[in-house]
């Protein structure tokens, strides 16, 4: 292959080496095989929220509706039907770091729904018409509409995630976690800016983000690489198109002090969500290790919180706990999430700081460590079980980690970290004062102070 | 795949998937609301089992389990109970261990306390309109029978379920004959039965006396409505009574129908008349879901409160259409070319492939009922989708709204 770079990636747990290719143009394929009847293709935009502003949040996910609205070759519905009528599950979705589309499909006979859908995966990559008619007019919020386009799906789903509580407390974590940082924002975005942003506003979002140096291509399924590599790169044909520049965006420190916002809505149970921010994706290491924590802290019945706030209590306080973390190019994001019953607020927030103070104190057990690194060994097993699954690994740690060069030594690397590392990590991201903390109450706890 | 008998009846089928580093084993249980005077019994009942047994306390087992890598968890559904045991190929012995000790050996120490934790669960879980709305559409749909019993019944009558009585229920499911496995591994069967045998084959079993109550036909237009003012959409669930599984050729066809109409992904005639040309709606589809004592189908959609109206038209409107006018050779053919394709996405990981072959295990489908599927499939004509929805949907149905209580009256819901 003419003008392709190719690099081998040991893949954990997959029978053999994923395959990169690099062409000149910038844009990247990745093969990974797997056998089995069922073959994936995804093509993964480094963009999102993170180069969104206050004009324009939102952009890029209204963006990723409207990529399904038709190209010049086939108008809008033509993708979903023709695919779906093979059995296919067509979709994307936008986060913070990237924007993805994906087809997973039966592979059929002769290789017949490849080459099908590599054709309008393709397609509807380089060449979309967002047509006026489907984005539908923009529109004063106040007003009654009569013709109701995507627009209006969109502001739907921003509806549907005013309704629920975990996206309230969520949000208000988010946003105040950073000052400057477009992460602050929601993906979503709102209907003021999705009700009125204009379609050259969108086109112009498309042509700087959608170039061949911020797409990577994925292919997951059985086939010869000699054949399909080729026929990837002639189907994702840029004409030309220029690269997008690296942004930078100024990285934003943990508050000093902490933060605390509550909120009320018609619900019956407290929710609360403490924050912290992370380390940038590159830092693998620490990336690894502050997932760990999150583990130890809240996987499974044998997690710590749950132990200790659940099933050691004498009365109920909690009816569900969790940590997780979230990994970013800019940075990631600790949570530690509770549910409770909203009488017993203040001693549920104080059992939570009281649990994350000792685990910083204490740090964790040897047992807690082995635990935790079979629990991860496991989860990259579990990753490689389906074609989508693999896909997704590989496409998040393109776009977030921006290489596949730290899976190879994954497992090498959580072998190698200790308990005590563990403490220094925790003591370094996990300062209870500086807690960014985000409440749901139910609306009669309003004036009750 | 190998099917066996166990000395105490259960019958065990093993499917061998090689070069897979987990293996999954489903157990389903057939049990009976009708035998049980509580709701959230059964699941109380599956909680505990998590919480001790005579060798292990909860904190023992939870520590053993999650060390490793055995992940063991349950579905309670209206007719049945299904543990799901999923672990690294290595460790299926323990893992059966592990589970044999807490079907055995189960203390029911901690009732009150676990009864306590699962209301608070379901009462977050209630927090949700969708979920709310939902409860609520069962308990329209399903009226004076026990699939009607839902979240709300649960949180009501959880916390006064005694040690007592779920031991009997306990006792109950032990020794109930309608009991089996389903194992996917990359082991084979000479590795896999002696493990199974001796973990599971001592469980006594005689038969047992199922008290059952058809669902009742809906006789007239039922509505419900949940008050909820600062709801941003409405949830709207409208739904018919539907066909069984044992009428194999109906339950083929209103299968296809719901994939014409609403099941199918982004080109449904839902989803492209209500979302892609209406704007109504971010979440809009069909489901059919198909138990042993009255199966249901059901329209979903979720809306701007003043809505309410033009989706509930939008939908009558798509149930006439396929009721009344004969789908096109072209949706006919995709329906079934998805109904077949997708069928390989249930068997993409053990587990799933586990859950899904043991549900046909459990409802008494032979092993080559996929087979059986495809080729009625293959044998649909427009005139069967369009009949089958004709005997099913042109009756009354079953509507349940959400909204502020202002747009239920403007819609003359209230």
């Amino acid at each position: 292959m003419k003008n392709i770079k190719k690099s081998l990636v040991n893949y954990p747990f997959l029978e053999k080496p994923i395959e990169i290719y690099e062409r000149e143009c910038g844009h990247k394929i990745i093969y990974a095989y797997k056998k089995g009847s069922l073959i994936n293709i995804s093509s993964w935009v480094k963009t999102g929220s993170i180069n969104e502003n206050d004009e324009n949040n939102g952009i890029s996910h209204f963006l990723e509706h409207l990529m399904f609205k038709g190209t010049s070759k086939h108008k809008a519905g033509y993708f979903d039907k023709t695919l779906e009528s093979k059995g296919a599950i067509v979709n994307a979705a936008t986060w913070k770091d990237y924007t993805f589309y994906y087809v997973t499909i039966p592979k059929g006979s002769d290789d017949k729904n490849f080459k099908e859908m590599l054709e309008l995966h393709a397609d509807m990559m380089l060449d979309p018409v967002i047509p006026p008619e489907e984005i539908g007019e923009p529109f004063d919020l106040n007003e009654p509409v009569t013709t109701k386009r995507e627009r209006h799906v969109v502001i739907e789903e921003i509806r549907m995630r005013k309704d629920q509580p975990w996206t309230k407390v969520y949000n208000s974590v988010n946003a105040n976690l950073y000052t400057s940082h477009p992460y602050k924002r929601d993906v979503i975005g709102n209907e003021q800016i999705i009700s009125t942003i204009k379609r050259e506003d969108i086109l112009d979002y498309y042509k700087k983000f959608y170039t061949p140096n911020n797409i990577t291509t994925v292919l997951v399924g059985d086939f010869n690489p000699e054949e399909v590599i080729p026929q990837i790169a002639k189907e994702f044909d840029f004409r030309g198109r220029l690269n997008t520049p690296k942004i930078e965006y100024e990285i934003d420190s943990q508050h000093v002090g902490g933060k605390y916002i509550e909120q009320y809505s018609n619900v019956n149970t407290g929710y609360t969500m403490f924050g912290y921010l992370g380390v940038k994706a590159s830092d693998v290491r620490k990336t690894i290790i502050l997932g760990m924590i999150c583990s130890i802290l809240g996987y499974g019945l044998s997690a710590r919180l749950y132990q200790e706030l659940i099933e050691k209590m004498p009365e109920c306080i909690f009816n569900e706990v969790s940590a997780y973390y979230y990994s970013f190019r800019d940075g990631g994001n600790i949570f530690i999430s509770a549910n409770f019953k909203p009488e017993l607020k203040d001693i549920a927030l104080e059992k939570l700081k009281e649990q994350i103070q000792k685990f910083c104190t204490e740090g964790i057990t040897e047992r807690e460590l082995k635990k935790v690194k079979k629990r991860l060994k496991v989860d990259i097993a579990s990753s490689s079980e389906t074609v989508s699954d693999i896909a997704d690994t590989i496409g998040e740690f393109m776009t977030v980690y921006e290489n596949l060069d730290c899976i190879e030594e994954y497992i090498n690397t959580i072998d190698m970290i200790t308990a005590e590392e563990i403490k220094l990590v925790a003591q370094q991201y996990l300062n209870v004062d500086n807690s960014v903390i985000s409440v749901l109450m139910p609306e009669e706890y309003k004036n009750k102070g | 795949m190998d099917k066996v008998i166990l000395n105490n009846g259960i019958e065990t089928i093993i499917k061998t998937n090689k070069n897979t580093p987990r293996t999954a084993i489903a157990f389903y249980i057939r049990f009976n609301k009708m035998n049980i005077s509580k709701s959230g019994m059964y699941y109380l009942l599956a909680s505990l089992m998590f919480q001790g047994t005579k060798n292990r306390t909860g904190e023992e087992l939870a520590i053993e389990l999650n060390e490793n890598a055995i992940e063991i968890y349950f579905t309670v559904k209206s007719d049945y109970l299904v543990f799901k045991i999923l672990c690294l190929n290595e460790d299926v012995e323990r893992a059966l261990e592990i589970f044999q000790d807490m079907l055995e050996n189960t203390t029911f120490d901690s009732v009150e306390k676990e009864a306590q934790k699962i209301k608070g669960e379901l009462e977050a879980e209630m927090d949700s309109s969708r979920k709310q709305a939902q409860d609520e559409f069962y308990r329209t749909i399903y009226k004076n029978h026990y699939y009607s019993y839902g979240m709300k019944e649960a949180i009501e009558q959880i916390g006064s379920i005694t040690k007592q009585e779920l031991f009997e229920i306990f006792y109950q499911l032990k020794f109930v004959t309608a009991k089996n496995i389903f194992v996917v591994s990359d082991k084979s069967k000479e590795d896999i039965l002696p493990l199974i045998e001796k973990h599971l084959a001592s469980l006594s079993v005689k038969d047992t006396e199922y008290r059952e109550n058809k669902n009742e036909a809906i006789t007239q237009d039922r509505i419900s409505t949940v008050v909820k003012e600062d709801a941003n959409q409405a949830q709207i669930y409208m739904g018919w009574h539907a066909p069984y599984m044992e009428n194999f050729r109906e339950f083929i066809s209103f299968m296809l129908m719901n994939n014409v109409l609403g099941s199918s992904g982004l080109s449904s005639r839902l989803f492209l008349e209500l979302r892609e040309k209406k704007g109504l709606a971010y979440t809009v589809r069909s489901v059919y879901e198909t138990f042993r004592l009255g199966s249901c189908f059901y329209v979903y959609i979720a809306t701007e409160p003043k809505n309410i109206k033009t989706a509930i038209d939008g939908f009558k409107t798509e149930i006439d259409k396929i009721m009344t006018e004969l789908i096109s050779d072209e949706e006919l053919e995709s329906a079934k070319n998805r109904a077949i394709g997708r069928k390989q996405f249930a068997y993409e990981t053990n587990m799933s492939e586990a859950i899904t072959r043991g549900l046909y295990q459990y409802l008494g489908f032979d092993l080559n009922y996929d087979e059986k599927i495809e080729n009625m499939i293959k044998d649909i004509t427009k005139e069967d989708i369009m009949n089958t929805a004709k005997k099913y949907l042109s009756g009354h149905n079953a509507l349940c709204v959400l909204a502020p209580s202002e747009y239920l009256k403007e819609a003359n819901l209230i």
